[in-house]
């Protein structure tokens, strides 16, 4: 037996090891309920574990290395790239090389601001609460399109938020460690994100395929759509905010799986190949300016103080309704109907005629109201006019009385 | 007697290196393969942590010694993606393995042997990891070969390089 372990140990170790692995694979696969296996969203505990060292290992370094290339670059272009110029300009003043290098630091140092003051614009235009972050690493594998940025849980980044860049959309965050976080681009093969075509309002899922090209899937064959339309962030994907760029239709090809769906490629707005600076969007509820609230706030109240206006004068009209004599007798018997305690058998009585109304203020424009002198029709109060008797066409309860409008009134015939 | 006379070969072409390199030229692979695909437009057209398995395994000519090289690295390239940890993992072992097991009987010393050693070795990793997905975890994982070519003949060059630099390291009595 000994001989056995001692001559086959290269290969029992092999298979230990095979053994261990391929366990710790099925504990990290899970099936679903269409029958296709898939990797859980989340990690396990254990593997999470594994992740968190292996980025605590390389992240370091990857900063390191990240900053000695700025620094590189910088000493490159302010000094090294300047040097073979310098020569040449040796009999020159050094005043003049002086300034020289001065020009070409603050040259750099212009683009560098220019490029920053854009994102800076961008990231004050827009309403949303974003953080910057600089693109550090990567997977270093091609088949899963992941990057890290340097920016993580102790800056407020947490999962599944968006990564942008001025030009469009880039990815969300899918792993958060304490000061870096792992970003799955949107050319993933399992990345998703909802979008829409910007003029055909025609909506898909946006994926990767397995080359890092961006396409619409799901889509029903539709005529309309055609290259270099807009794409869209839909919104519905509770990831990215509506409306952001995606990217524009290269061309539409036929689902090679599904009859009558189509794949639409896009070309991605943003430099998926070249980032650098990206925006992480920590919070979809709006920003507001102070100006921006200023005006809303002004807004609201004069939005208050409208309402308050309508209420106050649909109360007004209301009082003047009740106010204002009526031309019909809301009690007067519905016509065709025989009112109570009269006999049945009466002839049949000619079609009501509208009754004027008793009004509480009459006038030389009140039906059967006499002419009066414009002087005695001026001083005369209406109370006095009120009791005289000729002028009262018919006597009603107050009750009785409606609410015509002076016009009704004039309409009389 | 034969496996005594394939240890006794092994012993004496047994390469030693300083303990800061066994930590480091890993280390290095790792960081190198995470960042440089950043300055290369997110293309990774080598495999520095194969690179790396392989110069080792062959070097100590010890199987066992890739097999948990190539585990680890494997491991750890898993860990930086968003993909199952272990996939690499088998298949770096399982280059590993090869490799340590290709040095007993092999001269490994001509630089011709160990470059087609690791183009060899680094289109089996690839084709091991998308057996891997396909067969064992059952997912859709699409084969590239042109790609993996590409990588194998990238690593290869890239090897050209490291592996001189990496002999200039090693321990002689």
């Amino acid at each position: 037996m000994e001989s056995f372990f001692a001559r086959y140990r290269n290969l029992l170790v092999l298979l230990a090891v095979l053994l261990a692995q391929i366990i710790g694979l099925a504990v990290q696969v899970r099936r679903t309920e269409s029958g296709r296996n898939t990797l859980d969203a989340s990690d396990p505990t254990g593997v999470r574990l594994i992740r968190l060292w292996a980025d605590a290992v390389v992240t370091p370094p990857e900063q390191i290395f990240h900053a000695a290339k700025l620094g590189a670059e910088a000493l490159w272009q302010n000094y090294i790239d300047l040097r073979h110029a310098r020569e040449q300009n040796q009999e020159l003043q050094k005043t003049i090389d002086r300034l020289r290098l001065e020009q070409a630091s603050l040259m750099e140092d212009a683009r560098q601001g220019e490029r920053l003051q854009a994102l800076l614009n961008f990231q004050q235009r827009y309403i949303y609460k974003t953080l910057a972050a600089q693109a550090i690493g990567t997977s270093g594998n091609e088949s899963s399109r992941v990057f890290y940025i340097d920016k993580g849980s102790s800056d407020g980044i947490e999962r599944d938020m968006a990564v942008i860049t001025p030009d469009g959309i880039v990815g969300k965050i899918r792993e958060v460690f304490p000061r870096s976080s792992q970003v799955l681009a949107i050319n993933d093969q399992t990345s998703g994100a909802g979008v829409i075509l910007e003029t055909t309002r025609i909506r898909g899922i946006l994926r990767g395929d397995a080359a890092g090209r961006l396409q619409i899937v799901g889509i029903l064959a539709d005529q309309r759509i055609q290259p270099g339309e807009k794409v869209l962030t839909a919104g519905g994907d509770l990831v990215f905010p509506r409306g952001l760029p995606v990217g524009d239709v290269v061309r539409v090809r036929p689902d090679p799986d599904r009859d009558s769906f189509i794949d639409v490629i896009v070309k991605p707005a943003a430099h998926l190949d070249r980032l650098d600076e990206v925006l992480v969007i920590t919070s979809t509820e709006p920003q507001f300016s102070a100006e921006q609230q200023r005006d809303q706030a002004t807004s609201e109240a004069l939005k208050g103080a409208e309402a308050a206006a309508i209420k106050q004068q649909q109360k007004a009209s209301q009082i003047m309704a009740e106010r204002l004599p009526g031309l019909t007798d809301p009690n007067a018997p519905v016509p065709g109907t025989v009112p109570p305690g009269q006999n049945q058998a009466a002839p049949p009585q000619a079609p009501p005629v509208p009754k004027l109304l008793h009004p509480l203020h009459p006038d030389r424009f009140t039906p059967g109201a006499k002419p009066q002198p414009a002087q005695e029709q001026e001083t005369t109060p209406p109370e006095r006019q009120e009791n005289k008797p000729e002028t009262k066409p018919e006597s009603k309860p107050d009750s009785e009385q409606a609410t015509p409008s002076p016009t009704q009134a004039g309409r009389k015939p | 007697m034969r496996i005594l006379a394939t240890q006794h070969r092994r012993e004496l072409g047994m390469r030693s290196y300083p303990l800061l390199v066994y930590v480091l030229a890993p280390l290095t692979a790792l960081v190198l393969q995470a960042w440089l695909p950043r300055l290369l437009r997110g293309h990774t057209w080598f495999d520095l942590p194969l690179l790396i398995t392989v110069y080792f395994a062959l070097a100590r000519r010890d199987s066992i010694q890739g097999t948990m090289m190539g585990a680890g690295m494997g491991i750890f390239e898993d860990a930086l993606t968003h993909h199952a940890i272990g996939a690499n993992g088998i298949a770096k072992s399982v280059v590993g393995f090869l490799a340590g097991s290709v040095g007993v009987r092999f001269d490994v010393d001509n630089y011709t042997v160990r470059l087609m050693l690791t183009f060899l070795l680094s289109l089996l990793s690839g084709f091991i990891y998308v057996l891997i997905y396909r067969v064992l975890l059952g997912m859709d994982q699409e084969w590239r070969g042109l790609e993996e070519l590409l990588k194998a003949v990238g690593t290869s060059l890239v090897a050209l390089v490291v592996y001189p630099l990496l002999d200039r390291t090693q321990l002689r009595d």
